[in-house]
């Protein structure tokens, strides 16, 4: 057990910027540590429990972030894809994952390589697969670092040496094609991961990992994981009827409850029209498909869930696995984005208390009602050429990397995407045999908003009610996932390459920089040493970011989409 | 910009080669993607292909504009086979070269939308 006194005095002193050295005899890091939290470290993707991704560090801060410069960076090799995870950080050492799961531990200081573990892969599936070979981080716990690949395996290292604990399949990924991209959650002795899915015809399990032992405790099956939800699904239609939780979500430790989102229903579009309750490819509301859904940290049973979208046909996924939770007047909230581009307000049981959106153009319904969750004025598409573009592109109004929430200066600091799609449905078949391939539905290009051009802005905002109090926009849609700090500082890594700071409270730019090429993955900060380092991950490639160079040429077009870098700043 | 099906494809799907069932489709739900072993390169598109491959292969997107392509049949025979790493996926277990043939005559065959 941790003991939180001593780590309370750790984060204050690093708070006020004094010299925190790595702890010679750390305390392992558990569930009491991550829920203590310290902004001398990054414990799971979303940075704590807490899911703010906001460091508590101020050593560097509006006043001297122009003195901000390139401490160390370290080059994972075959970054096929870009770079695309988030790092966690504990007592000085750094962890992250690359392309193909290749996991390092390295000096947080320095950047020296303590270990590395590159996992033998199926090289003959990865060949096949079309979202993969990139990785989107790793999770800490109990003396181990855990890891998931696209072969359909969960891999426990040990934090000191790199070496395998164990490694456990979950996944028959040479018949269902998936496997994990998303980094692993440690909660209570227990490593919860989930599959990719969404357009993939399976049913899209999360499972739950003895952390000791490597042997599986539960699986829940986003696709009819329940008598009652197997009835949202007409025809039988829940046998290929994707689903997944293809990002982390997180603890809650009050309560023993899993958060977690999950992905879309399979074929993506369908061409029920209005009567999709009974009609189309997959009738019914198709739980838990694009919801947010509770469950028991020990058994996987299932607690509570919100379907924030009822028979989703647009590909407007709940798997992006940002909850942040607040406390705000007594009440005990948790603020969850959807791919639509609206950001959910739950209570700690998954009862709504808000819905407001972040992008300006959404089209798929007129609204949802902020109290009842209904959609309104909900599209539902026949096969055929769909008249009007849909709003947002399949790319989504939000990205599925993770904004900030800075509890200094109560806002939260998300990026939103404007850009939309042109339709055509078009009826398809599952194929399962002999081996499970992608089930779309529909043909599409990208394209503009009604009588604008493509962009993306970073909004800081009440998390609760939405309120704006400033924007700062980009030519083109930023991806990559936001910080925040103490030092009044929120960082922002472009799709151009450039990482740009800016003053928390006024959105006023006070520094940029160049990583020389894309960002679509993570940023941290922690202490080492004596000094604040500020982590990012830069390398372009994937789902999203492959639509950029047809789309805005210029840079992109150049681009590489097989490399990337881990670059760590701090002042110089 | 999205029209009907186009006449061209929708020739080539009624005179699509005969499958060697290599592909099985699900029958749980919906029109099946091939009747009498026949593969609808169509649909095949518009379920798989159609992710990268933008407005079933007529412009660029995630994956290259496949409509005019001066690429040999060769090429993309091998590519459809092979895949690229970080690109594209191997189809070489799903695909007869029958299959491929007919998903290279629809490449052949593609107009643009006059939707």
């Amino acid at each position: 057990m941790s003991k939180k006194p001593n780590l309370l005095a750790a984060s204050m002193l690093a708070t006020l910027g004094a010299a925190v050295t790595p702890a010679v005899h750390a305390q392992p890091v558990d569930t009491a540590r991550i829920e203590a939290g310290s902004p001398n470290d990054w414990l799971t993707y979303h940075g704590s429990y807490k899911s703010y991704h906001y460091s508590g560090l101020s050593q560097i801060n509006a006043d001297n972030v122009k003195d901000l410069g390139v401490a160390w960076i370290h080059i994972p090799g075959r970054s096929t894809r870009g770079l695309q995870s988030m790092p966690v950080v504990a007592d000085g050492v750094l962890y992250y994952t690359g392309s193909y799961s290749r996991t390092f531990a390295l000096n947080g200081a320095t950047g020296d390589v303590i270990w590395s573990y590159f996992p033998e892969l199926d090289d003959a599936l990865v060949a096949r697969q079309t979202h993969s070979p990139y990785n989107r981080g790793a999770a800490i716990g109990d003396g181990r670092v855990y890891v998931g690949t696209v072969d359909g395996r969960l891999i426990a290292l040990d934090m000191k040496t790199g070496k395998p604990a164990w490694d456990t399949k979950l996944i028959d990924s040479q018949k269902l094609t998936v496997g994990f991209t998303g980094a692993p959650l440690y909660a209570k002795g227990t490593v919860v991961i989930g599959a990719q899915g969404g357009e993939w015809p399976g049913r899209g399990p999360i499972f739950g990992v003895d952390a000791a032992t490597g042997k599986k405790k539960w699986e829940f099956l986003t696709v009819a994981g329940t008598e009652d939800a197997k009835q949202s699904w007409g025809n039988e239609s829940w046998r290929t009827g994707g689903g997944g939780g293809w990002m982390p979500g997180t603890y809650d430790s009050e309560t023993g409850t899993i958060w977690w989102g999950t992905a879309n229903p399979a074929p993506l579009y369908d061409w029920s029209g209005p009567d999709y309750k009974t009609s189309g490819a997959r009738p019914g509301d198709n739980l838990y498909t694009s919801s947010v859904i509770g469950l028991d940290v020990d058994t996987g049973n299932l607690k509570f869930f919100h379907q924030e979208l009822p028979h989703d046909t647009w590909d407007f996924d709940s798997a992006v696995g940002e909850f942040v939770m607040l406390d705000r007047d007594g009440q005990k909230l948790v603020v969850h984005p959807n791919k639509s581009g609206f950001i959910f307000v739950y209570d700690r049981a998954a009862k709504l208390q808000n819905v407001w959106p972040i992008a300006q153009n959404i089209n798929f319904v007129k609204s949802i009602d902020p109290k009842t969750g209904e959609l309104i004025g909900r599209r539902d598409f026949s096969a055929g050429k769909v008249s009007e573009p849909l709003c947002p592109h399949i790319s989504g109004g939000v990205s599925w990397n993770s904004g900030s929430y800075s509890p200094a200066t109560g806002l939260y600091y998300k990026l939103g995407q404007e850009w939309c799609m042109r339709l055509e449905v078009v009826k398809t078949t599952p194929v399962t045999q002999p081996q499970v391939q992608l089930n779309i539905g529909a043909n599409f290009t990208i394209a503009p908003p009604p009588g604008g051009e493509i962009y993306g802005h970073l909004d800081a905002r009440d998390p609760v009610t939405g309120a704006k109090k400033w924007e700062v926009r980009y030519p083109e849609p930023p991806l990559a996932s936001v910080l925040s700090t103490a030092g009044n500082l929120v960082f922002v890594p472009d799709s151009r390459g450039i990482l740009h700071a800016y003053n928390a409270q006024t959105g006023a730019e006070l520094w940029s920089h160049s990583d020389g090429t894309g960002h679509q993955g993570g940023i941290v900060s922690y202490f080492a040493n004596g000094k604040q380092y500020v982590a990012v991950t830069a390398g372009f490639g994937g789902m999203a970011t492959d639509d950029y160079a047809p789309t805005f040429g210029g840079p992109y077009k150049s681009m590489s989409r097989d490399d990337g870098a881990l670059v760590v700043y701090s002042l110089k | 910009m999205f029209g009907t099906t186009l006449p061209a494809v929708a020739l080539l799907a009624g005179l699509a080669c005969v499958m060697p069932g290599t592909v099985r489709m699900a029958t749980a739900q919906g029109a099946p993607a091939q009747e009498g072993g026949k593969l609808d390169v169509n649909q095949l598109f518009a379920g798989t292909c159609g992710w990268c491959h933008s407005d079933g292969g007529r412009v660029a997107g995630k994956g290259p504009k496949l409509m005019d392509t001066e690429r040999s049949d060769e090429f993309i025979r091998n590519r459809i086979r092979n895949g690229k790493e970080g690109a594209m996926p191997a189809f070489g277990q799903m695909f007869s070269d029958a299959d491929i043939d007919a998903i290279i005559k629809y490449i052949r065959t593609l107009k643009p939308d006059e939707g």
